[in-house]
């Protein structure tokens, strides 16, 4: 927690330095490389002498790549929990009818898996977003007490729930947030099931859940016989096989041997699954309209700035400066509007995850993780946006006519 | 008209330029020779033409028709305007036009941004420049916190910064005082003579213009004398 803290005030003092450099006294101009100069630092003054206007569309950029570095982070993390559910299980193949929330497999369907050559275990599995108190929903996982998934998870206290018998385990997390103990009661759509075990997930998404027995959530949810899902375990492959030529068999068998059937690697299961598609089509559609504003806001910028130095650019031209030394210039300060714009949205952004990943409410599926890939693209994604917002403006700087531009009043 | 003996540096011949399709006549068929070191004083009226003549040999326009030569080859087809006023010609203009987020130093520097073989030294040779301006105890300072005599001297170094070979100047006295003017003028010449820089400069004021060793009169488009 000492860290995190101290990496959130870190975070913070970077924001406030980028804050205070655009919001100093004019009489403090950046001194960037005072004796040499060169077209970044030409660039960050022409943006400094507008400062106010730099401000603003900082801003703009800001929240559009605080938003993707929030969002599309919060998906990624989603998706990622759902991958640890997964592989801290051990599972390596899921078998479905069509989708992901689909719940008419019929339960039977794994003896069949469970006779494949291939195959170590298969278990059955449903699971449903239920809520437990009117502040708390949680995930609801059904499984056999025999399922080989119950021995990924760390009981911290109690024992493992028995089949048909009302009893529930609960994820350290949400027995927190629910302040719920062993031999406690929690009623799930009005039955009242007695916690018997506490753990400690591999996932995030498994710490905030409950686990029951299999036919008691298909009780619950009138579905008996039915399942969402077999969760497989392959047997070891054969020495020399590669691994994804063995899964790719394996597949290949699950599906011969039961058509209609889908087996869907545990990686590929848990970046499809409905619910990760979901997340990751809110977050990139969310951070592309925020991007969209942010490029109008860099648009008008840059357009405004061409038109009110249409004399200085003819001075540039009458100095010698190409059409392209003027786009290199126009274009290296809407990039700086996205780079700084970028870094203080990185900010913004994973701010906002820290303390996501510390609320109840969302603890479960945000992580305050944020993978350094996702940053440079957050980055890459704000100077492009930049340079794509100062591509109009840029062009139209570089083919003024010298003459009519000095003439500009 | 003058007729140099040697090659001419820069050559105008049967220069046309018009505006608003064709309703203004800037200039009416001028025919100019001007000879490599030489120091010319281009005088007129106001509208007669003499600042489209100087843009026009600096290479910051196209005629309407006719040519400039420089060395030779015409401006705009045998020489690329962008290199020829990268690379021979220095600009002065009456507004100074220093850029005002810049300080003296990063001002004169700006000129080499565009020549990618000047790229080493920059702020040395600027400040040599500033130096031979005596401007060396304002380097740092910004256009609005040096007075008007030292911002055309600013100016003026920074039409040196690339080396050219011909130096433009529009009115570069038009807005300083008499003693400032003197002082301008004095180094203008001093720059011309010891560079050996071809020197063409737009006046009204009859004393500078007299004082040139070549000095031609522009009125309705056409040179007068």
């Amino acid at each position: 927690m000492t860290l995190r803290m101290h990496e959130f005030y870190r975070a913070f003092r970077s924001l406030y330095t980028a804050v205070s450099s655009i919001t100093a006294k004019p009489e403090d101009p950046p001194q960037v490389m005072p004796s040499q100069l060169s077209f970044a630092s030409f660039a960050w003054k022409n943006l400094w002498r507008r400062r106010l206007r730099t401000t603003l569309t900082l801003g703009g950029i800001t929240m559009a790549i605080g938003a993707f570095v929030a969002l599309v982070g919060f998906s990624r993390s989603f998706e990622h929990e759902w991958l640890r559910l997964y592989s801290s299980a051990g599972t390596d193949i899921a078998v479905s009818e069509n989708s992901f929330l689909n719940t008419s497999l019929d339960e039977s369907v794994g003896a069949k898996l469970r006779a494949l050559p291939l195959v170590e275990d298969a278990e059955p599995m449903i699971f449903n977003l239920m809520d437990l108190t009117p502040e708390v929903n949680a995930l609801v996982f059904g499984w056999r007490a025999e399922s080989y998934e119950l021995n990924a998870l760390t009981l911290t206290s109690g024992r493992h729930f028995r089949n048909g018998q009302p009893e529930i385990m609960l994820g350290d997390v949400l027995a927190d947030n629910l302040k719920k103990k062993l031999g406690d009661t929690v009623e799930i759509q009005g039955s009242a099931f007695t916690v018997v075990g506490i753990y400690h997930g591999g996932s995030a998404l498994e710490a905030d859940a409950v686990v029951m027995p299999l036919d008691e959530l298909q009780q619950l949810s009138s579905l008996q016989g039915k399942v969402a899902a077999f969760h497989v375990r392959l047997k070891p492959a054969p020495p020399g096989e590669d691994a994804d030529a063995y899964l790719k068999r394996a597949r290949l068998q699950i599906e011969t041997a039961l058509p209609g059937l889908h087996a869907t690697p545990a990686a590929e299961r848990a970046a499809n699954n409905q619910l990760v598609v979901l997340a990751h089509a809110v977050a990139w559609g969310t951070s592309t309209i925020a991007l969209i504003v942010g490029i109008l806001g860099i648009v008008n910028t840059m357009a405004m700035s061409v038109f009110e130095r249409t004399r200085e650019i003819g001075i540039l031209r009458a100095l010698g400066w190409r059409s392209w030394n003027i786009l290199l210039l126009i274009q290296t300060e809407a990039a700086v509007l996205g780079l700084v714009g970028g870094l203080i949205g990185i900010c913004v952004g994973w701010g906002a995850l820290r303390v996501l990943s510390v609320l109840p409410q969302t603890a479960s599926v945000v992580s305050a993780a944020v993978s350094p890939l996702h940053l440079f693209e957050a980055l890459g994604i704000a100077v492009l946006a930049g340079l794509v917002a100062g591509a109009v403006p840029a062009w139209r700087g570089a083919h003024l006519s010298p003459v009519e531009a000095l003439r500009h009043d | 008209m003058t007729s140099p003996m040697t090659s001419p540096q820069l050559e105008v011949r049967k220069l046309c330029k018009s505006y608003d399709e064709g309703r203004i006549q800037a200039l009416r068929g001028v025919d100019l020779s001007i000879t490599a070191g030489e120091f010319l004083a281009i005088s007129g009226a106001s509208g007669s033409g003499k600042s489209t003549l100087l843009q026009l040999l600096g290479g910051l326009d196209v005629p309407t028709s006719g040519q400039v030569l420089f060395e030779n080859a015409a401006l705009g087809s045998a020489i690329d305007l962008d290199t020829y006023r990268a690379h021979q010609v220095g600009f002065i203009f009456q507004a100074f036009y220093l850029l005002p987020t810049l300080n003296a130093l990063e001002n004169v520097q700006v000129p080499m941004l565009s020549v990618s073989a000047n790229a080493h030294n920059r702020p040395q040779r600027a400040e040599a420049l500033l130096v031979e301006m005596g401007l060396q105890h304002r380097l740092r300072q910004y256009p609005n916190e040096l007075s008007a005599g030292e911002r055309q001297r600013v100016a003026i170094a920074r039409a040196l910064a690339n080396n050219p070979s011909i130096l433009l100047a529009d009115e570069p006295t038009g807005n300083l005082d008499s003693v400032n003017s003197a002082r301008i003028m004095e180094m203008l010449v001093g720059i011309q003579q010891k560079r050996g820089m071809t020197l063409v400069i737009i006046t009204h004021e009859n004393d500078i213009a007299q004082s040139a060793p070549r000095h031609i009169r522009i009125r309705d488009g056409r040179i007068e004398s």
